[in-house]
């Protein structure tokens, strides 16, 4: 089989998600990295306390989408983006809007896991001290971070005195998951999170998804193709920039629509 | 049958071995030799820093004290000998001025051997003169000799010349009580404003350049001058010193003269550790920063930093280790030869330990070169405690990411 870019690509929606459902609208998203163009004419809607994984082969620009979702791509230099990404109704690429706020009510979770170098709580408590959360309430969060990150029953006893970096793979990206979900944001970006795990921490950390998809919208990348059929309720299939396809995930992975979608999870390409 | 791939009797060329044996040598001997020069150099140095000594005193008989004797004590029975009555030397030893001009004109001191036993304290005037200096183990070994030669008014003492008074006195025109108290005041004054102006504007540049402006060419045209900086000769920051700071804004051969010049000289190393500090902090530290909404000055302040804090301190000791082996900017903006008071502010006069190691090793009379000794060792004392600091904060803090 043939790969291409594919040109003037019309996605192929199953299912599509309305308007009212959505907490993230993304509409005719295009990004650039200099002259170099990394996403075409992205539109999309991320479903209200779901789970949406994002799945492709390698530079399909999987994490650029998710970074675009919270302006992380900002920090690179030389991105131009342009299109709309509508969240809860605002367009976080409106000049009016701080792109610092957009981050705090938008949690992240990173690749490999990143703690700071300081104590379990300090981790937890960085973007509460942000928000200038102090005191009793500081503490009370932290601890409840930590529950809803399923991590307080092996941490209660040290969290205040250990490092988070002497903490296990798995332990540590559920700290940075905690210390995502402490500022109680609505929608938390995940980008590949058990790539550097091993199969019972991806298996923690997916159930932990699971029961966080009552609370938290999620939009997960994963390189997995089984995880996003475990985890997910809707996929999105990308291929060089493109949304080639999306929908539910049964349907994406029992019946695709498109080709290339098609190749690709049968593992023809990838 | 075919030759085996890999066979034992093969080996390998012997004399390759050999070759790379002999340059793995060649590369390591001279960092040997140079080690061995340099405890060489110091332990000829403290070699040098005692000597058997017969000095004269010019009134009365030359007492020693016994061990337990109060300091007090042995002053007034040296001002009794010189004839001082019995209330004048108590007046003088109650006046607080007065004291301290005797302890500056006398030097009362545990000698750690003397003609009358060991370990007793004896009190010497500057007024005192030297009959015979000699090298420990010569003086030793005409121990006997001496003692039984000696005059009206000598003694023999075993003198180390760096003992606990060699702080705190003051320099003199006689060796037998000149001491290195005025430079080791002025050393902590130079050193601390020059450290005070050097880190934030040093650690502050290296936060510019590494955090706030990654790319373009300003920060390659300053990554440039900075690596140069680092690399001129501190003399030539002297002459800077001298023609800016002592000259043109008038401050004068003061302290805060020598310490902005200083800084100067410490500035470039103190950046260039610091951004190496500032970049090995990795970058998904600061990607879980910003993503949790945190301002570049968030970012930078509260977990960067932080996390570079043990890099950026070793080399804020490397460069004060460095700025206090300086002599020869202090030489021309005015480190003063003879300054026989404590610096009273930023624009008092000052001197310092190398510039007052220096002014000894010129001086004629030869026990300036046991003062000499006494305060190299001073220094490399210092040195040695700032590197091994450095040197544990880098192993303490070290952090795997």
């Amino acid at each position: 089989m043939k790969l291409e870019i594919l040109q003037n690509h019309e996605t192929v929606r199953t299912a599509p998600v309305p308007e009212a459902e959505a907490l993230v609208d993304v509409r005719h998203l295009n990004l650039f990295y200099g002259d170099k163009q990394a996403l075409f004419d992205i539109s999309v809607r991320f479903p209200k306390n779901q789970v949406t994984a994002i799945i492709g082969p390698s530079g399909c620009g999987k994490s650029t989408l998710l970074r675009s979702l919270n302006r992380m791509n900002d920090l690179i230099p030389g991105v131009r983006v342009t299109g709309e990404v509508l969240y809860e109704g605002v367009n976080v690429y409106d000049p009016q809007v701080d792109p610092v706020a957009v981050r705090r009510h938008i949690g992240m979770v990173f690749q490999k896991p990143n703690p700071f170098p300081k104590t379990i709580f300090e981790n937890v408590a960085f973007g509460l001290r942000l928000m200038g959360v102090k005191g009793s309430e500081l503490e009370d969060r932290v601890v409840e971070a930590l529950k809803r990150a399923a991590l307080w029953g092996e941490v209660q006893d040290i969290f205040k005195k250990q490092s988070g970096l002497r903490l296990s793979g798995g332990q540590q990206q559920r700290l940075c998951i905690a210390r995502a979900i402490a500022v109680e944001p609505h929608l938390l970006l995940m980008d590949e999170p058990t790539s550097a795990l091993d199969p019972i921490a991806t298996q923690a950390i997916e159930d932990l998804i699971l029961e966080l998809k009552s609370r938290y919208t999620v939009v997960i990348v994963t390189h997995n193709m089984q995880q996003a059929a475990r985890v997910s309720d809707r996929t999105l299939f990308m291929h060089l920039g493109v949304l080639v396809e999306e929908g539910p995930t049964e349907e994406l992975f029992t019946k695709p629509k498109h080709p290339y979608t098609e190749a690709y999870i049968t593992g023809r390409f990838g | 049958m075919s030759e085996p791939l890999l066979s034992k009797t093969q080996g390998g060329d012997p004399w390759k071995a050999r070759i790379d044996r002999v340059f793995a040598r060649a590369l390591v001997l001279p960092l040997f030799l140079a080690l061995a020069l340099l405890s060489w150099l110091l332990l000829d140095t403290l070699y040098r820093s005692f000597s058997v000594q017969v000095v004269r005193s010019d009134v009365g008989l030359s007492q020693t004290f016994p061990l337990g004797t109060a300091w007090q004590e042995a002053l007034r029975a040296a001002l009794l000998q010189e004839g001082y009555t019995e209330e004048e030397a108590e007046a003088m030893l109650k006046d607080s001025k007065e004291l301290r001009a005797l302890l500056n004109q006398n030097r009362v001191e545990l000698m750690w051997n003397t003609h009358e036993g060991p370990l007793r304290y004896v009190v010497t005037g500057s007024y005192d003169e030297r009959v015979l200096d000699l090298p420990l183990l010569q003086g030793l070994r005409r121990w006997e000799e001496l003692k039984a030669g000696l005059g009206e008014g000598e003694r023999l003492v075993l003198n180390p010349w760096l003992d606990q008074t060699f702080f705190t006195r003051f320099p003199s025109r006689n060796p037998l009580i000149a001491g290195m108290g005025v430079a080791v005041v002025g050393t902590v004054w130079v050193l601390t404003l020059a450290l005070l102006i050097a880190i934030p504007v040093g650690v502050g540049t290296a936060i510019l350049l590494e955090e706030y402006l990654r790319e373009g060419r300003l920060n390659r045209i300053l990554e440039v001058n900075l690596r140069n900086l680092a690399g001129v000769p501190s003399i030539v920051y002297g002459l800077l010193g001298l023609a800016f700071f002592v000259r043109e804004m008038g401050f004068g051969p003061t302290i805060l003269a020598a310490a902005l010049t200083l800084a100067l000289l410490g500035i470039p190393v103190i950046t260039v550790t610091a951004r190496e500090a500032l970049r090995a902090v990795p970058e998904s530290q600061r990607q879980a920063a910003f993503a949790l909404g945190a301002t570049r000055r968030q970012v930078v302040f509260r977990v960067v930093l932080p996390a570079a804090l043990p890099g950026v301190v070793t080399g804020v000791i490397l460069s004060a280790a460095r700025l206090i082996g300086e002599a020869a900017p202090l030489l021309l903006v005015g480190a003063a030869a003879y300054v026989p008071f404590y610096p009273s502010g930023p624009l008092s006069e000052y001197t310092v330990i190398p510039v007052q190691i220096y002014l000894w090793v010129s001086q004629p009379q030869p026990e300036f070169a046991r003062v000499a000794a006494a305060g190299i060792l001073v220094m490399l004392l210092v040195l040695s405690g700032l590197y091994l600091a450095a040197l544990y904060l880098r192993n303490r803090f070290r952090r795997e990411w």
